[in-house]
């Protein structure tokens, strides 16, 4: 295989070689007898997996009383509510779990009443964003410059910017089309 | 109509001022081998049981050093190449940069994390690189471990089974005395001192949000974006693939990471100034080239001297090759005049004699009879003729019409030998008369050709806008000729288009057997070909390279005659406003987005691998604002950033405290123009009254491992380290809570 490195000759090559490896090097803090066990490595969806079936079936003991659910806020104003009304618990649905609402009363007394919010707990999918609602992620850009996209190709679909792009996407190659909205990630994608 | 609808009046949107050639031209970037790194064991010498090692796993790098330490000893790609070879029957482990120094290695190098994921995947690579720090680190490993606390950094919200496995690893095979888990950004935003306030972290592999009170993590609260520069870095691949589909040069992620780190900035207004992107002024400027390593055809230049030489060469090879066939056709010429001379001798001897002898005489010259002999000496003469004419140069006498006496004698008259020569005279009259008709057809035609210009030039005299008038619109006609063209020939690409059926249906009849109704009616022949019309049907059903070049170079020819003569005569009409220059490359958006401001020449191996960053400079690192832009259906960080504040938040008290204090962490906050942007962006989503305060971490890299370090030297950190016997008394999964870790689930 060719040297990456100014060493290009073999000699010295097989020389630095040598120096870098760290097999050979004794690894005295290492426990000679651990043994790895099989199949260690999983990819995350494999693990997902495996916690969401675990999490389903604990998830009844998880349930809240509902006092600590964010009510929903007014933020833009416009929408008026009763005032004060939102800063109480939903009374009937407190009601539905009342011994939680017992349980998390005796533990905020057990800890001196902090606020931490409980709720559901925190795992490595349900923190991930949300969907954007926000008007400018409906922004188009051409699938090919990426300038702004006022038009849409009937056929392909892609986003164009001009004229001459059209005419860029008229002239395309099968497939070509599906591989700049891969990009986009609007492709057809065959299950 | 007006005139102004029929053609697109002389606008001032020729050709762009040519530009300087370009100022800088960047080189692609090798992988960092960073070199053999010695064994430091210094800090080891230096360090007791209780000194923790601190490690920031990072995907990006893995940061390791002691907690003593200002800054990490070491700090390596996550990678490890573990390989056989064969040929030395020896197997060789690369950890690290060291990966970059062979072509074997790094084709065997393996990932600590999945790729595009912060979660660990690969333990037997990530044994290798601790393997690596510890080896580097000069621990001794005396009593069969590393016999110190580890401090590690893991993801927001880390898997359990990472956790343990981790865990494992490091107790198990390690002989870790004790080990603590915490959060990067939150390390890092304890290097910076903050105590409240809205932790962005954008790194490697993704971006986190995380509230914090009261040096209190609100983790309920935080929010991942899967994107990072990992991310950012496959996005510009994914486009340059896109852009350059037939670039002869391969790019690393290594090296398109490169890119997005040198190349890309955050824009402050995205829209405007992409829209603006591609303009013609300042382009020279924002195009970015890269050259990617090539090599150059060698073309040998000859020096003027040996073109002189070479052309002197074949002017003497031309030279000679011509008197050697003027020698021959000399020695002909007399060979000749000898037989003529010889034949008119033997012509006068039978003359004299008998019959019966000179019957002996042409025998032996293998002569019919006398007519023949006759022949072959006129035949002779003019051949000599001929031959004189070209070569010894004799003045050509004015051609006389041939005279064809037999054909006014009728044929009764005539014996066999008459009749036949009767019928080559007529021959020859034919092809002479067809002759002359096709002269006379050119004569007349020069001349109504002069007429016609003599016309035209009449007309352009005395009317001149009338004139210009309708040479615009023959000039507007030709033009919308070859826009047809283009589209029937683009129609043709679609198989359900109107051209194309029609194309079909012509190409049925063509190939069908039977013939139609109609012609059925008109009898068998269907006359095909009468016209020479007819053969046209062949060319509109031919595609593909050749099918109209012809026609299209006709088309092209009338246009410049006609651009050529508007040009001479109207005023109005300059050089810009040819279709040529219309269609210039200067005018071309796509040229602009592919080759920048400068011409292109794809015979150039240097052009053809050279990379032209323009647009992609700002849209690749706008992904994190409007993630939709690469197809990820998340919110942007801005609007997460508000959701938490705005919303999830709105209640707390500690609010406004937030706002004062949000802080930027991780590396892919080092774009230039991040801090402003988030700034002003999230500023427009907050009440006016609102104070806001946005600042980014002094080292957004390593301070991470630095806080972490700052905090296993603490005194109060000792008891959130998980011991060994808590290890194997609660297990893998267990994880002590503390003010910058996880919290347990």
């Amino acid at each position: 295989m060719a040297p990456l490195t100014q060493a290009s000759d073999d000699g010295s090559h097989q020389a630095l070689l040598d120096q870098l490896d760290i097999y050979a090097i004794p690894k005295p803090f290492r426990n000679p007898h651990w043994k790895p066990p099989q199949r260690r490595n999983k990819n995350v969806k494999q693990i997902i997996a495996d916690v969401s079936r675990k999490e389903a079936s604990v998830l009844a003991s998880q349930n809240n009383s509902g006092t600590s659910t964010p009510a929903i806020q007014s933020t833009g104003g416009n929408t008026p509510t009763a005032n004060g009304a939102h800063l109480h618990p939903n009374i009937e649905h407190a009601a539905q779990s009342l011994d939680r609402l017992v349980l998390e009363r005796n533990l905020a007394a057990a800890t001196g009443g902090s606020v931490l919010p409980t709720g559901p707990t925190v795992t490595y999918t349900n923190i991930e964003s949300a969907p954007s609602f926000h008007p400018s992620s409906q922004k188009r850009y051409c699938d090919i410059t990426g300038l702004p996209a006022p038009y849409t190709h009937p056929k392909s679909r892609l986003r164009y910017h001009n004229m001459e792009v059209f005419g860029m996407i008229q002239s395309m190659g099968q497939g070509t089309a599906e591989q700049y909205l891969a990009a986009r990630g609007a492709h057809t994608v065959l299950k | 109509m007006a005139p102004s609808a029929i053609y697109e009046s002389a606008t001032p949107s020729g050709r762009n001022s040519p530009k300087p050639p370009p100022k800088k031209i960047w080189n692609i970037s090798e992988p960092p081998f960073a070199g053999a790194r010695p064994v430091d064991s210094s800090g080891y010498q230096k360090s007791s049981t209780g000194t923790a090692i601190v490690i920031d796993n990072g995907s990006s790098a893995v940061r390791a050093g002691w907690s003593f330490d200002q800054a990490p000893r070491l700090s390596i790609p996550p990678f490890m190449a573990r390989y056989r070879d064969r040929k030395l029957n020896r197997t060789f482990m690369f950890a690290g940069s060291d990966i970059y120094s062979d072509g074997t290695a790094r084709g065997q190098a393996k990932n600590i994390y999945e790729p595009g994921s912060n979660i660990v995947n690969n333990w037997d690579v990530m044994e290798g690189v601790l393997d690596y720090i510890f080896i580097k680190m000069g621990i001794e490993g005396s009593n069969g471990g590393i016999n110190r606390p580890v401090v590690m950094t893991e993801p927001v919200a880390n898997l359990g089974y990472a956790r343990k496995t981790m865990s494992e690893i490091l107790f198990e095979c390690y002989g870790a005395t004790s080990v603590a888990y915490g959060i990067d950004s939150l390390f890092s935003y304890k290097q910076n001192k903050g105590k409240t306030g809205l932790v962005v972290s954008s790194s490697y592999t993704s971006s986190h949000l995380i509230p914090v009170i009261d040096s209190k993590p609100i983790l309920t609260h935080a929010t991942r974006l899967n994107w990072g520069r990992f991310q950012s870095a496959e996005y510009l691949l994914k486009l340059l693939k896109l852009k350059y589909p037939s670039f002869p040069g391969k790019i690393s992620d290594p090296q398109a990471e490169a890119l997005v780190r040198e190349h890309c900035y955050i824009s402050q207004d995205y829209e405007t100034e992409i829209s603006n992107f591609l303009d013609w002024t300042g382009l020279e400027d924002r195009d970015h080239i890269i050259q990617h390593p090539f090599t150059e055809q060698v073309v040998v230049q000859k020096s003027e001297e040996e073109l002189a030489r070479q052309a002197e060469k074949r002017k003497e090879n031309g030279r000679r090759l011509q008197e050697q066939a003027a020698k021959m056709r000399l020695d002909k010429l007399i060979r000749k005049e000898q037989d003529l001379s010889y034949y008119k001798e033997l012509q006068e001897k039978i003359a004299l004699t008998s019959k019966k002898e000179a019957r002996r005489m042409l025998e032996s010259d293998d002569f019919d009879d006398e007519s023949q002999l006759d022949k072959k000496v006129k035949e002779l003469e003019k051949s000599i003729r001929k031959a004189r004419k070209q070569d010894v140069g004799d003045v050509e006498e004015p051609e006389e019409a041939p005279v064809f006496p037999l054909l006014e004698i009728p044929d009764e008259t005539l014996d066999e030998e008459g009749l036949k020569q009767k019928r080559q005279q007529r021959l020859m009259k034919s092809n002479y008369d067809a002759r002359q008709r096709a002269k006379a057809e050119k004569e007349r035609e020069k001349a109504k050709a002069a007429e016609e210009e003599r016309l035209d030039n009449e007309k352009r005299e005395n009317n001149l806008d009338g004139w210009v008038e309708e040479r615009r619109v023959a000039r507007q006609a030709a033009i919308q000729k070859i826009r047809e063209r283009e589209r029937l020939k683009a129609d043709l690409g679609n198989r359900k288009s109107l051209a194309n059926q029609m194309r079909m249906k012509s190409i049925a009849n063509l190939a069908s057997d039977n013939p139609s109704k109609k012609r059925r009616r008109g009898g068998d022949d269907d006359n095909f070909g009468a016209d020479d019309a007819d053969w046209g049907v062949y060319r509109t059903i031919a595609t593909g390279e050749q099918s109209d070049d012809e026609e299209e170079e006709d088309l092209n020819v009338t246009l410049k005659n006609i651009e050529a003569q508007l040009l001479k005569y109207d005023p109005n009409f300059t050089e810009e406003s040819t279709r040529e220059a219309q269609m210039d490359w200067t005018k071309s958006l796509i040229h602009a987005f592919l080759r920048g401001p400068w011409p292109y020449n794809p015979e150039s191996a240097r052009e053809e691998h050279q990379i032209h960053l323009n647009v992609e400079r700002i849209r690749v690192p706008e992904v994190v604002f409007q993630p939709s832009m690469a197809g990820l259906d998340q919110a942007g960080i801005v609007e997460i950033a508000s959701g938490i504040i705005n919303e999830r938040l709105a209640e707390s008290p500690h609010q406004q405290d937030i706002l004062k204090d949000i802080f930027l962490t991780g590396g892919n906050v080092l774009f230039q123009g991040f801090e402003e942007r988030l700034k002003n962006e999230l500023r427009a989503t907050l009440p006016s009254e609102a104070s806001l305060h946005v600042r980014t971490a002094q080292d957004p890299i390593l301070d991470a491992w630095r806080g972490a370090a700052k905090w296993a030297s603490e005194p109060s950190s000792k008891t959130a380290f998980i011991t060994r016997a808590e290890f194997l008394e609660k297990g893998g999964d267990y994880l002590k809570e503390h003010e910058y870790s996880n919290t347990l689930s």
